[in-house]
């Protein structure tokens, strides 16, 4: 808006009662405020049909810290966690930036998206107009983004949301979007892992991703390959129990079929990952976790398999698109 | 001049999706209904998995509070196995869930609660911040704000001391039945020590002082908010092989006066939630009802003894004799960070009496029972898991959470759950105050919607 305009604007309006001056002058002074930070990513974070781990993982980044995120990183506009605005000031918020700003944001998703009843399991916002379902702003959010990044295992392919029998139809957000989706699964995410996205997304464009749309530089080699345990399983020393200091896999561990590079990367301020405490892993980061993980305690050959659950009709992440 | 129904929605700064509806007479909120619109179906998602998934996938359920799940699914394994648990285990045990609750409640003041009474920076995440009664003057908001950037090291430090014995955080995955899996060594008690040091540090420098501060210049809200004073805890840190000494006592407050908790008590009534029993199924079995007509929230309405009953730090720092005070917003948020102070001190004591040594578990390998029910409190109140399993596959598994609790709905008689309950009588002096008052007080329960529905 050029000045002139702008000091129409509040000559216009600078009788009228009810704050009308300042709900002119706001969206304009916070468009100029977004525009004058674009440099950063600017961030959508919808939360769906999820147990909020992803964005409790994400208050676990060190290194950037949480703060330096925000100051460095990402422009985060709308997030039912975070944000200061409520009711309908944040609804508000969220129209004004994808109007302004389409094809320019980065739409983060935590969560599945629930398709039965046209997703009715999920409504994040109610209106006078009625119910606003993740479905419905999912979609609609989907086509105006510039990235469309599935934060977490429930968004990338369903995860614990759309386990069997999934009442509520939930799938991942690659399968109501006809777009290229990035998806960065675990459950919760390693926030490395979603930090590492964004900021390769800040300074090289999208990172190169592998079969289920996930970045290779996380997901490129399986929990079994780096694992420290790995000799014990070459010379078949399996563990008896929990608690003990052989391979995992007796134990059910999914190393051998989980990509992610939890052994070195390990847990909050890399401090340790579930081997380490004598547990299997449990492939969280999987297209069929947890369905294709349970029981989660029994070795790999004899776990149920995943047809017959919610998953068994997945198809692979659609491929689309050319952001 | 007729009622104004109004819509509070989307209720940010909590876990999970939340709207409120309101109708407001002459400033006075004269009903409200809290609407949790998220559902995915965790019960019916236990059936059929073998009994012992549940130390993990439960704590699916919830990201702010999943340890505790994880734990009381542990204690209800310990009871259909009858494992021993070892005193190693249950210092360890409880070791993670304090932590996991330093993490809930320091992120929870600062991160969700702190823009209630302070004017955060202009700039993402705090754009469109409404500041109509933002009171502090320009040095104590700048002061407090700036604490916001403190909670963010001292949250993550305490979920560190879960990972350091849990292996990660959220969802952590060595406290499982029969104890814990990890081995508590001199390094690792060191390590958590000095994070655990650090953070009772900060609860003290900021925490502590910044409850005050706020409790003070919001006074007011010492009266705005309240419940009608019925108080349920299930205790916290089980102790004992048996998991039968508890720290901090359960029961039921009503009146001043303290009573046992009788499990077999407590109801669920579905009447305002979308759910049916279908005539064709077992009479306790019911179904997903998205568009039934009188139901608007997927929270079940909870009683104890036919009675809505309030869960959370409130409760057990009244039960316990740690706080004396009221039932209000304010009161709500005191005694929630005087739990944090009373955890902190804590945790340091049981890392010394923490032996150096091996993993401390013992699984049974059999059932020897094929139900059980078993509960603790989480942060934000009582929970419960309850399974009936039939050759070690969960036929049954109901869960009852702290914000059902809270965030019940009204039962048949339309009586009001705890958070309707204090939403209702409050005065609301003009429209822009509105989404400020009515957060102030929703989020002193420190709401949890993926819990409450699962």
């Amino acid at each position: 808006m050029e000045k002139n305009e702008f000091l129409q604007l509040c000559r216009d309006n600078s009788l009228a009662g009810n704050h009308k001056l300042s709900s002119r002058i706001l969206p304009v002074v916070r468009e100029y405020l977004l525009d004058h930070s674009n440099n950063k990513l600017l961030v959508i974070w919808l939360e769906t049909s999820d147990s909020g781990d992803n964005n409790i993982a994400f208050m676990n980044a060190t290194y950037p810290y949480l703060n330096q995120v925000f100051t460095d990183m990402i422009d985060l506009i709308y997030s039912n966690t975070f944000m200061a605005a409520q009711g309908s000031d944040a609804l508000l918020l969220l129209e004004d930036t994808v109007n302004h700003f389409r094809g320019r944001f980065t739409l983060v998703v935590e969560g599945a998206v629930p398709t039965k009843d046209r997703g009715i399991y999920n409504v994040i916002a109610r209106t006078k107009n009625g119910p606003i379902t993740a479905l419905e702003v999912v979609t609609r959010l989907g086509e105006a983004a510039q990235y469309v990044i599935a934060i977490g295992t429930c968004a990338s392919f369903g995860g614990a949301s759309s386990a069997a029998p999934n009442v509520t139809g939930s799938v991942g957000v690659s399968q109501v979007l006809e777009r290229e989706v990035i998806n960065v699964s675990g459950c919760p995410v390693n926030p490395d892992w979603f930090v590492g996205t964004l900021a390769h997304l800040l300074m090289y464009g999208k990172p190169e991703l592998d079969e289920y749309n996930r970045p290779k530089l996380f997901y490129g080699f399986t929990v079994h390959r780096h694992c420290q345990r790995r000799s014990y399983f070459d010379k078949k020393d399996f563990a008896k129990k929990l608690g003990d200091i052989e391979c995992m896999f007796s134990q059910g561990c999914s190393g051998p079929r989980t990509s992610s590079d939890c052994p070195y990367r390990q847990w909050i301020n890399h401090v340790s990952w579930p081997v380490k405490v004598n547990t299997p892993c449990i492939g969280c980061t999987n297209r069929d976790f947890p369905d294709g993980s349970a029981p989660f305690f029994t070795p790999l050959p004899q776990k149920s398999k995943s047809e017959g659950t919610g998953h068994s009709e997945q198809t692979k992440p659609k491929k689309g698109g050319d952001t | 001049m007729s009622p104004q129904k109004i819509l509070f929605s989307p209720v940010t700064r909590l876990s999970g999706l939340l709207s409120v509806e309101l109708e407001i007479e002459h400033r006075l909120v004269i009903e409200a209904n809290v609407s949790c619109t998220m559902f995915r179906g965790f019960e019916y998602i236990m059936r059929n998995h073998h009994v012992t998934d549940a130390v993990y996938l439960t704590q699916r359920i919830c990201g702010i509070c999943s340890s505790v799940h994880g734990a009381v699914a542990s204690y209800l394994l310990d009871q259909l196995y009858d494992n021993d648990i070892e005193e190693n285990a249950q210092y360890l045990r409880n070791i993670m869930m304090g932590a996991d609750f330093l993490q809930n409640h320091i992120r929870h003041f600062y991160f969700f609660g702190l823009p209630d009474f302070v004017a955060m920076p202009n700039q993402p995440p705090f754009l469109s911040q409404n500041c109509y009664d933002c009171r502090f003057d320009e040095e104590d908001n700048r002061r407090l704000a700036s604490h916001y950037l403190e909670a963010i090291k001292a949250g993550e430090k305490s979920h560190q001391i879960l990972a350091l014995f849990g292996g990660k955080a959220p969802h952590q995955h060595s406290f499982v039945h029969g104890g814990v899996a990890v081995a508590p060594t001199a390094g690792k008690i060191n390590q958590a020590l000095a994070l655990v040091r650090d953070i009772r540090d900060f609860v003290k420098r900021y925490l502590m002082p910044d409850t005050e501060l706020i409790a003070k210049c919001y006074s007011d809200y010492f009266r705005i908010g309240k419940t009608p004073g019925r108080f349920l805890s299930f205790g916290l840190f089980r102790f004992g092989s048996k998991n039968n000494q508890m720290l901090w006592q359960s029961g039921v407050l009503e009146n001043g006066r303290l009573s046992d908790v009788h499990l077999g008590l407590i109801q669920e009534d579905i009447s305002r939630a979308w759910f049916e029993r279908a005539a064709w199924l077992k009479s306790d079995e019911i179904s997903p009802a998205p568009h039934k007509p009188e139901a608007y929230t997927w929270t079940k309405s909870v009683q104890f003894r036919g009675k809505h009953y309030e869960g959370g730090p409130l409760a057990r720092m009244l039960m316990n004799g740690f706080y004396e005070g009221g039932t209000s917003t304010m009161d709500r948020i005191v005694a929630r960070s005087l739990e944090t102070l009373l955890i902190s001190e804590l945790m340091e004591e049981w890392l010394h009496e923490l032996q150096p040594g091996e993993p401390p578990i013992h699984q049974k390998k059999d059932l020897v029972h094929n139900q059980a029910t078993a509960v603790t409190d989480a942060m934000r109140g009582p929970l419960l898991h309850s399974a009936l399993v039939q050759d070690e596959k969960v036929e049954k598994y109901d869960i009852i959470t702290p914000t059902v609790w809270n965030f019940s709905p009204k039962d048949e008689q339309n009586h009001r759950g705890p958070a309707e309950s204090a939403l209702v009588g409050t005065d609301i002096p003009s429209p822009e105050l509105r989404n400020v008052i009515l957060g102030r007080i929703i989020r002193s329960f420190d709401p949890c919607i993926s819990c409450a529905t699962h």
